[in-house]
């Protein structure tokens, strides 16, 4: 079967065939010229001063209808899929962050999907948070091995498992379709920045989706004012003015102040801010509420005394360079005024970005809490004055949360709609990659034939040319 | 009693391929030769014609005493006069000549075989054969001779001849008049395609048979022209007017064969009223068979 990305082409290329067809038709020209010595006694016939010639060169119409024809069929980017073999499978099964839950009932719709009642597999199933792995082997038992192991909670990339497509399909060739199936806990901000790879990437076909339904929070439930103290650790904690405490305190968070000292109890705080650096037996008190179920909220000035807690690595190396600080929900923040450097440890999960895509916020579960670095002091520079500020601050402090409800709740933007309904980046994709799909481009091959067309063309016309 | 020609007459296309005009010529007088019954064109020779009563004054070398002695009466004899006459063969090189229609030779190349099968024949009868031709201008080419060189010189002029101009036949006719010797021959060989509808040539002719020449006209016209086939065209024009341009459809208009007949008819009938003769020749037709329809034709007249 040979099916058209570009039909418009097709149907433009046999409209302009009919342009060469019109031209035999239709064209007027002298009649032919010769002497007759006799022509005096030839009576006048106006009727033949123009000549409407008959369509004899049927042979150059043929081939300019046929070159037309080709062209259009060229550009209607042609792909043929060689044989029926049914729709294929590709299942894209979110690991990451808010999976846990829910990691059951994905396995076992991945498997419903992929394995037959034969118990063959059907398809490919890649399996992915920061980066996809396509999984080897698929049967019953590599199922339930799959469904054993937690997920890794590791922030989602999108993009990272719609890369994969192609790869994916190139190994189910000679499949009619293939299927594609996203098993995950939606976050349309993800989505988005997926759609890119895709659209760089060969999809001919849509994309289902399998969304998890968000599971209720299994922390302490939100509005619930007790249970969101605060204890703030800072040298400057006697000062009045602190921007992160009121920020804090503006979205809900009863913050208490606590000097840096040797002996400092967090028990109890449901998060624990860190500004600056502390001594080490300090540093195990918050280890420990880290370990009872707390967040710590770790900033740029109390790295270097926390470096063995906190989710990253690299030389911790401060500059001012600052910039403006991107988390995943697309709100933002700008003129930081120090900037640490380095990466988000493995394992941990990427929260925020410098605008120039490096890491600036990471976070990662240890016990039952959460330990959270902001790679900048959140006290200096203008991005207090930000009226996000209290929203970034509030992100930070809910740690190794689940994204929220502002992330999934977010409307889908025109291009994830598009790739959703089949239509859109999947007719550019099919071009991008022959046989992806299942199918062959034969664009080349036509645009080939076209010349081809061209040349006999040019050579019978030259011919009749210099025969006449 | 006249018999069917026996030999296998060669078309003009076929004698375009036999090469020189002068093979040519050969070829054609053979099947000429064998194609008639008896040579118009005999008058050297000793040949006994009739007896006659003496009379005085005659000269005695000529009495027949056997026939004297058988009869008893004196009678002369008398024999054909070797005509050594002056002849003429004009031919028309003009524009029109050039014109072939499908497949056939051109108009010039066809006189040129009959001109050069007539002249071919006129020499060895013993006749001084003279070429004309006429078509950008009136051109005595060679004067009249009979010596046996004199045919190669005259196939070579008819080989160079080229055809260009409308001049008319009339100025070469009276050109003609003026150089040969009374009681000559001229053969024109033309397609009498006149501006004037041919009173000037008629006119010229008739000057010449007033000076006691036999004059035979020939007329060459292809079967485009005759109206018997139809040119493939829309658009036509007259070679001696290019200029002129007509669009017409000869082959759905009746009317043009019988226009150009009529034309031709007229001045035929210009021609005969003025003693001179008229042969239509067509360009599709074998050479020797129009020569010896001709001669047949004229015995029988």
């Amino acid at each position: 079967m040979i099916t058209f990305g570009t039909p418009a082409f097709l149907l433009a290329g046999a409209l302009g065939a009919l342009v060469p067809l019109a031209l035999h038709l239709i064209r007027r020209r002298p009649p032919n010229r010769a002497p007759l010595p006799t022509e005096r006694f030839l009576a006048p016939d106006p009727r033949t001063a123009v000549r409407v010639s008959r369509p004899t060169d049927l042979l150059l119409l043929a081939l300019r209808m046929l070159l037309l024809v080709l062209a259009g069929a060229a550009f209607a980017h042609p792909v043929w899929f060689p044989a029926a073999r049914g729709t294929r499978e590709v299942v894209l099964l979110d690991t990451g962050t808010g999976m846990g839950a829910a990691w059951p009932q994905a396995v076992a719709e991945a498997r419903r999907l992929l394995l037959g009642a034969d118990g063959k597999p059907r398809g490919e199933l890649v399996l992915f948070d920061t980066i996809a792995v396509p999984m080897r082997r698929l049967d019953a038992r590599s199922f339930a091995s799959l469904q054993a192991t937690p997920p890794t909670g590791a922030e989602s990339r999108y993009a990272a498992a719609l890369e994969m497509i192609p790869a994916a399909t190139r190994e189910l060739r000679g499949a009619d379709s293939v299927r594609v199936t996203l098993i995950t806990r939606a976050r349309w901000a993800a989505w988005s920045e997926g759609l890119s790879a895709l659209r760089r990437a060969a999809w001919p076909g849509a994309i289902g989706l399998v969304s998890i339904p968000v599971p209720p929070a299994t922390d302490s439930a939100r509005g619930d004012t007790a249970a969101r103290e605060a204890i703030r650790i800072a040298g400057d904690a006697r000062t009045p003015v602190s921007y992160t405490r009121a920020a804090l305190q503006a979205t809900g968070w009863s913050v208490r102040d606590v000097p840096i000292a040797d002996a400092v109890s967090v028990e109890g705080a449901r998060l624990v801010v860190v500004e600056d650096a502390v001594p080490a037996p300090l540093a195990g008190a918050v280890r420990r509420g880290a370990e009872g179920g707390a967040t710590v909220l770790v900033t740029a000035p109390a790295a270097a005394s926390l470096r063995g807690l906190i989710p990253w690595r690299g030389t911790l190396r401060a500059d001012s360079t600052g910039g403006a600080m991107w988390l995943a929900s697309g709100e933002h923040i700008g003129r930081a005024a120090v900037r640490v450097s380095g990466d988000a440890a493995p394992g941990a999960a990427l929260i925020a970005s410098w605008e120039d895509g490096r890491p600036a916020a990471a976070a990662r579960r240890m016990g039952r809490g959460c330990i959270v670095f902001a790679a900048a002091d959140l006290e200096r520079g203008e991005m207090t004055m930000d009226a996000a500020y209290p929203r970034v601050v509030d992100r930070f402090a809910r740690g190794c949360e689940s994204p929220g409800p502002a992330d999934g709740d977010a409307p889908l933007d025109a291009g994830a709609r598009a790739v959703l309904h089949g239509s859109g980046p999947a007719a550019v994709a099919a071009s991008a990659i022959p046989g992806a799909g299942g199918g062959i481009a034969l664009g080349r091959w036509v645009m080939a034939a076209a010349l081809l067309a061209a040349l006999a063309e040019t050579f019978f016309a030259y011919s009749r040319r210099s025969a006449a | 009693m006249t018999s069917a020609p026996s030999t296998a007459f060669l078309p003009p296309g076929l004698l375009e391929r036999l090469g020189g005009l002068e093979l040519i010529a050969k070829t054609v007088v053979r099947g000429f030769q064998a194609g008639i019954h008896r040579s118009p064109l005999r008058g050297a020779g000793e040949d006994f014609a009739k007896h006659r009563d003496y009379q005085q004054g005659d000269d005695v070398r000529y009495l027949d005493w056997k026939l004297y002695g058988r009869t008893d009466r004196l009678y002369v004899r008398e024999f054909e006069e070797r005509s050594n006459l002056q002849a003429f063969v004009v031919v028309d090189t003009s524009a029109s000549m050039e014109y072939a229609g499908a497949g056939g030779v051109t108009k010039l190349r066809y006189a040129s075989y009959v001109a050069a099968a007539l002249a071919h024949l006129m020499i060895g009868a013993g006749d001084s054969v003279g070429l004309a031709a006429f078509g950008a201008e009136a051109r005595l080419l060679l004067a009249p001779r009979a010596r046996s060189g004199h045919l190669h010189d005259l196939l070579l002029s008819l080989e160079r001849l080229a055809p260009g101009g409308s001049e008319g036949a009339a100025d070469v006719l009276d050109r003609v008049g003026v150089t040969m010797r009374r009681g000559g021959r001229v053969i024109l060989i033309s397609d009498l395609l006149e501006d004037d509808g041919g009173e000037a040539l008629a006119a010229a002719a008739g000057r010449l048979r007033a000076r006691g020449d036999e004059v035979m006209v020939l007329r060459v016209l292809t079967p485009e022209e005759s109206g018997e086939a139809a040119p493939d065209a829309g658009l036509f024009f007259d070679p001696e007017h290019p200029a002129r341009e007509v669009p017409a459809t000869p082959r759905l208009d009746p009317g043009y064969a019988r226009r150009v007949g009529a034309y031709y008819a007229a001045l035929a009938d210009r021609l005969r009223q003025r003693g001179v003769e008229y042969v239509p020749l067509s360009t599709e037709q074998p050479v020797e068979q129009a020569l010896v329809a001709w001669v047949n034709r004229r015995r029988g007249a």
